[in-house]
Parts: C-alpha cells; sequence; structure tokens
C-alpha cells in the first residue's frame, strides 16, 4: 500500500542505469467503477514541468514496464 | 433594462469599493512629492488589475472554482502552504491598516478617542457581517464610497495646471531623487494591484454561482468599473500636487488628505469626503476580512462562504472573527495606520507573483477553462504584467529599504 | 473510460459530499498494487494528519496545527471526478466535515446564526 505522494518526485531509471527524469504524475484510467494506474509521466525540465507550463511530449511510462519500487527511485525496463 | 440597471449598480458600487487606504496614502504623497510626475503609473496599475481580476473570474465562472481552490490545485500542497501563508500575513497587515483608517474616520467625524473606536469599529463590522447578505454588503460600502467624488471635483476645482497634468501621464524616468520615484512607482502599482481584491472577488463570483453566461457582463463590470475607479485614484494625485507640493507638507495622516477636498470645498467637501474615506476603507475592511477567511478555508476544503448563512460555514465563520480580533490586537498597540498601511501595500507587492502565477497557469489550462481558456490578447497582457509584478515584487523591499520606507 | 493524469485531476482537489456540502480537499491518495500486478486507487486520504507527508517540515507543523485527524475514504464512495471530486454518500457518513460539525453548535448560539 502506498501513496501517490510517495512516489511523486521519485527518480525514475531503467535497469541499465538511465535516468528518465523524476515522477511528476500517475497517468489512471477512470471508469464508473475503479481507477487504475496506466503509466508514469515523468519529465526532466524540473519546476516548469511539475507546474505544467511545458508540457512533456513524451508519452507515459505504462505501469507494466516498472521493475520495482525501491527506495528513493523506480525502476522500469530499459526501453 | 434591469440587466443594464443591474450592471449601472455593479459598475457604482466597484468605482466606490476600488479606493482603499493604500490608494489614499501613496496617490496623496505621489502628488505632494513628485506633483504630477508619477500620473502614468495609474493606468499601469488599472489595467493591471482589470487583467488580473479578469482572469480570477472567469475561473470562477466556469471551473467553480476561486483562487485559493486553483492554487491549490494547480501547483500541489507545499507551495500552495507557502503561498496561503504569505497571503494571510499580507491580508492580516492589510486588514488592520484599513481598520486604522476606519478608527482613524470616525475620530476625524465624532472626536471620540481613538481606542474606543477601533473597538467600535471591529464589532460594528463584525454586526454587519454577521447580520447582512453579501449583495447588501457590497452595495453599502459602494455607493457610501462614492462619496470619494468629491475629490474629483475637488481636483478640478483647485485648478492644476493642466498642461503638466497632461505630461505627467506619459512615462518617463525620475528626474532627481531617483530611489524615492522608484519606491513611489512599486507602491502605486502595488495600492492598485491588491492581491485580496481577486480573492474578494473571485471568491464572491463562486459564491453569487457565475456560469459562462455571465463572463462578459462581468468583464464589462470590472472593465468600466475599475477604469472609473482609477479616476478617483487621479484625482487624490491631483488634489496631493496642488495642494501639499512644495510646501512641504507631507499628507502623514488622513485628516490631511481630506483637506484636499475641504480647501477648495468648505464643510461640506470635508464631510462628503470622511464618509466617503469611512465607507471606502470600512468596505475594504470586510473585503480584507473575507478575503483571509475565504484563502484558508478554500486551502483547507472548508464549507466557506456568506451565502452558506454563518450556520453552515462555522470554520469560515470563525476564521473571519478570529482575523478581526487579530487585526483589532494590531491597530490597539498603536502603530501608526499610515506607517502599516505601508508596509503592507510593499508586502502585498512582494506576494503578488505567487497568486498571479498559478492563475496565469489555471487560465490558459484547457482541462480547466474548456474554451474559455486566455486568448492571444489575454495572455500577451497576462504575460506583460507577469513581467510587472515579478520586477515590482524583486525590487520592493529593497526600495523600501533604501528610501527608508518612503521617508528618504 | 477516460485516461486523467492522476495528480492533476484529482490530487488537492475540492470534494464534496452527496449533498453537495464542502468537506475537505483530496490530500493525498492510496494505491494498492506493485510492479508487475494492477495498480489501483483504492481510497482518498483527507485531514491535516495527512499533510505531514506532502510538505515535510512545513506540512507537518500545518498539521500539528490542524489537528493531526486522518480519514479514509474507499475510492468506491466516489461517483464524479471532474472540477470536484464528489462522492456518493454524506459527509457525516464518511466522518468528514467534522471540524464544521463540532463547532456548529457554539456558532448557532450566537443570535442571528441562521442569516
Amino acid at each position: 500500500m502506498r501513496t501517490l505522494s510517495s512516489l511523486q518526485r521519485r527518480k525514475v531509471v531503467t535497469e541499465s542505469g538511465d535516468s528518465l527524469g523524476r515522477l511528476y504524475d500517475l497517468r489512471g484510467e477512470l471508469t464508473a467503477r475503479a481507477l487504475t494506474v496506466s503509466g508514469l509521466v515523468t519529465g526532466k525540465r524540473g519546476l516548469l514541468e511539475h507546474f505544467g507550463v511545458l508540457r512533456r511530449k513524451t508519452p507515459p511510462i505504462p505501469w507494466s514496464d516498472v521493475v520495482r519500487i525501491e527506495g528513493k527511485r523506480i525502476v522500469v525496463r530499459d526501453r | 433594462m434591469s440587466k443594464i440597471f443591474g450592471v449601472a449598480l455593479g459598475i457604482l458600487a466597484a468605482i466606490g469599493g476600488f479606493v482603499d487606504i493604500g490608494d489614499l496614502v501613496f496617490n496623496v504623497s505621489a502628488g505632494a512629492t513628485f506633483g504630477y510626475q508619477l500620473m502614468w503609473v495609474l493606468p499601469i496599475g488599472v489595467v493591471g488589475i482589470i487583467v488580473y481580476s479578469e482572469m480570477c473570474g472567469r475561473i470562477a465562472a466556469v471551473s467553480k472554482k476561486a483562487v485559493f481552490d486553483a492554487v491549490r490545485d494547480r501547483v500541489g500542497f507545499s507551495a500552495g502552504l507557502g503561498a496561503l501563508i504569505a497571503s494571510e500575513v499580507v491580508n492580516l497587515m492589510t486588514f488592520a491598516a484599513e481598520l486604522g483608517g476606519v478608527a482613524i474616520s470616525l475620530q476625524l467625524l465624532c472626536g471620540l478617542p481613538y481606542r474606543w473606536l477601533i473597538a467600535l469599529a471591529v464589532v460594528g463590522l463584525a454586526v454587519v457581517i454577521w447580520v447582512t447578505s453579501f449583495e447588501w454588503i457590497e452595495r453599502i460600502f459602494g455607493y457610501g464610497g462614492l462619496c470619494l467624488l468629491v475629490f474629483a471635483v475637488a481636483a478640478v476645482k483647485l485648478t492644476p495646471d493642466w498642461g503638466k497634468f497632461g505630461n505627467g501621464f506619459i512615462p518617463h524616468v525620475a528626474q532627481n531623487n531617483s530611489l524615492l520615484y522608484a519606491y513611489f512607482v512599486v507602491g502605486l502599482l502595488g495600492a492598485a494591484m491588491t492581491p485580496y481584491e481577486v480573492y474578494f472577488y473571485s471568491s464572491g463570483g463562486v459564491e453569487e454561482e457565475w456560469t459562462p453566461k455571465d463572463i462578459s457582463l462581468n468583464r464589462a463590470n470590472a472593465i468600466i468599473g475599475y477604469g472609473l475607479g482609477g479616476f478617483l485614484s487621479v484625482a487624490l494625485m491631483v488634489t496631493g500636487a496642488t495642494l501639499f507640493l512644495g510646501h512641504g507638507i507631507s499628507p502623514a495622516h488622513l485628516g490631511t488628505i481630506a483637506l484636499g477636498a475641504q480647501v477648495p470645498l468648505g464643510e461640506i467637501g470635508l464631510l462628503l469626503a470622511l464618509i466617503g474615506i469611512l465607507f471606502a476603507v470600512g468596505g475594504a475592511s470586510i473585503d480584507t476580512v473575507f478575503s483571509g477567511a475565504y484563502n484558508l478555508a478554500q486551502f483547507c476544503g472548508w464549507e466557506w462562504g456568506r451565502y452558506r448563512t454563518n450556520v453552515n460555514a462555522p470554520r469560515f465563520t470563525l476564521t473571519w472573527i478570529v482575523l478581526l480580533a487579530l487585526g483589532m490586537g494590531i491597530v490597539m498597540t498603536g502603530v501608526d495606520a499610515v506607517v502599516l498601511t505601508e508596509y503592507a501595500v510593499i508586502f502585498s507587492v512582494v506576494a503578488l507573483p505567487l497568486t498571479y502565477i498559478p492563475i496565469l497557469l489555471v487560465a490558459n489550462d484547457e482541462a480547466y477553462m474548456g474554451r474559455h481558456r486566455n486568448g492571444r490578447l489575454a495572455n500577451v497582457l497576462g504575460v506583460v504584467y507577469l513581467v510587472v509584478i515579478m520586477v515590482v515584487a524583486l525590487s520592493a523591499i529593497p526600495l523600501m529599504i533604501l528610501t527608508n520606507v518612503g521617508q528618504n | 473510460m477516460t485516461e486523467i493524469d492522476i495528480a492533476l485531476k484529482v490530487l488537492d482537489h475540492q470534494i464534496l459530499d452527496r449533498e453537495g456540502r464542502r468537506c475537505g480537499n483530496v490530500d493525498d491518495l492510496e494505491i494498492e498494487g506493485g510492479p508487475g500486478e494492477t495498480a489501483r486507487v483504492t481510497a482518498i486520504l483527507v485531514g491535516p494528519g495527512v499533510w505531514a507527508q506532502r510538505a515535510r517540515r512545513i506540512g507537518w507543523i500545518a498539521s500539528f496545527v490542524g489537528g493531526g485527524r486522518r480519514v479514509r475514504v474507499p475510492w468506491e464512495d466516489v461517483t464524479e471526478v471532474e472540477s470536484h471530486v464528489v462522492l456518493s454518500k454524506t459527509a457525516e457518513e464518511l466522518g468528514l466535515g467534522r471540524g464544521d460539525d463540532r463547532l456548529r453548535p457554539w456558532i448557532e448560539k450566537i443570535p442571528g446564526a441562521h442569516r
């Protein structure tokens, strides 16, 4: 059991160690009954992206690509 | 027909409500110190508050969110909390300054001791808020503030040098005393673009359940109301320039400001000026206290609003009562109302970007605004004023220190 | 099915109960399911007690000043996520808006409280 706030701002890296930026948001699929997490919204440009000024062009990383969630970071499959 | 009547009434209330103690102090002082040289700053300030209010009003109408709803939504909890703390401190300082102004005007009108009048003013304001509906509060203080038009009449009667007056509208840098000149530029802009004005305006919009259909009406209301209200600021500066410039009189007291109407128009001028000041500053007191309560309630997610009735928004009600008490405490310490006003205006200016930036972001956000998001004109103005606000916010405190709060 | 950005569209938004009463903001969201599983938002977390995890030191102070209460609202009780997050039950049923409920009797004692 996690909270959204605890995931935000964690570094997102691939298994080989490439940095994909920080997690700013989670993409979700909202239905009448549930809200499922479908992807990670990451960004490298920092504060401006967090405030949504520069919309990220890269699509969210699918949740299925997440390999593990560690103390300070999230590890995803190599792209 | 009755719609036009309603709009006209709204405009009148906006004019009367435009001036607060910051405008009284800074506009008259600017005239007394620099004559007409700072006139050009006033239209910039008026357009600035129109741009900011219009965005906030549109956001309220389309997304049903007032400023702090939108701020917290958009920039998140920690940035929102920072903005909240800054805004509450500034709101409280501003309220204390306005309350001091109310007490001083009462004292000039009836001569009772100052400290009694502070308590009387607070009790009076509390009763008015408790008992009166939102619309009637706006009307009473808005129409009462129209008495300030006496300054417009007085300004003309004082036969200003119209040539120099006209020249004042052309922007130029100071010939001498440039630090003090810059301080007044900052102060005049801060007095015109008071943040509590937009907190109150947008919360009022949500209270009155504006919809996208109300957007153009309220835009017109804001433009005409604030635009005409700006004339009162011009009149105040002219008063300062014709009466006080060169005579070494610095209007450090509200009574001196009221002289601006007495000299050309006699006792009736003085009376109207004092009544106008009382209502304008009294209305501003209520606006600031409400703004403080609105902001806290919106940030925390509490039920809020005068339309909910006192009993159905308990924490909101308690907040404005506590703010009244805190403001009274500050004024009771005997701090000079004019000095407090200067500090309040300068600090508002510093805090201005903290809410302006999120509002500019929300006004542009399609998810919040749909097809009502900022068009090109709104964005050009929005960004221009962002630059103005940032420059002013960053230079405010250094200028305040360097000019010793305008004393030089 | 709509695709949304969860922090942008849900987090920090105003919560309204079934009767349209404001009863808090979405202070955090509980997510269940880890890597390799379906991850779902299972609850909304509301209350000053939740603020400490949002903003470290200053959040902790705010949490303390606010009284430290936390309420968990299961996601099943959410009917709508638009401008506000709307719930299918009343605030009382969910334990929300308690601050207002506790203060109301005091305000009611003052004449004119229903104006």
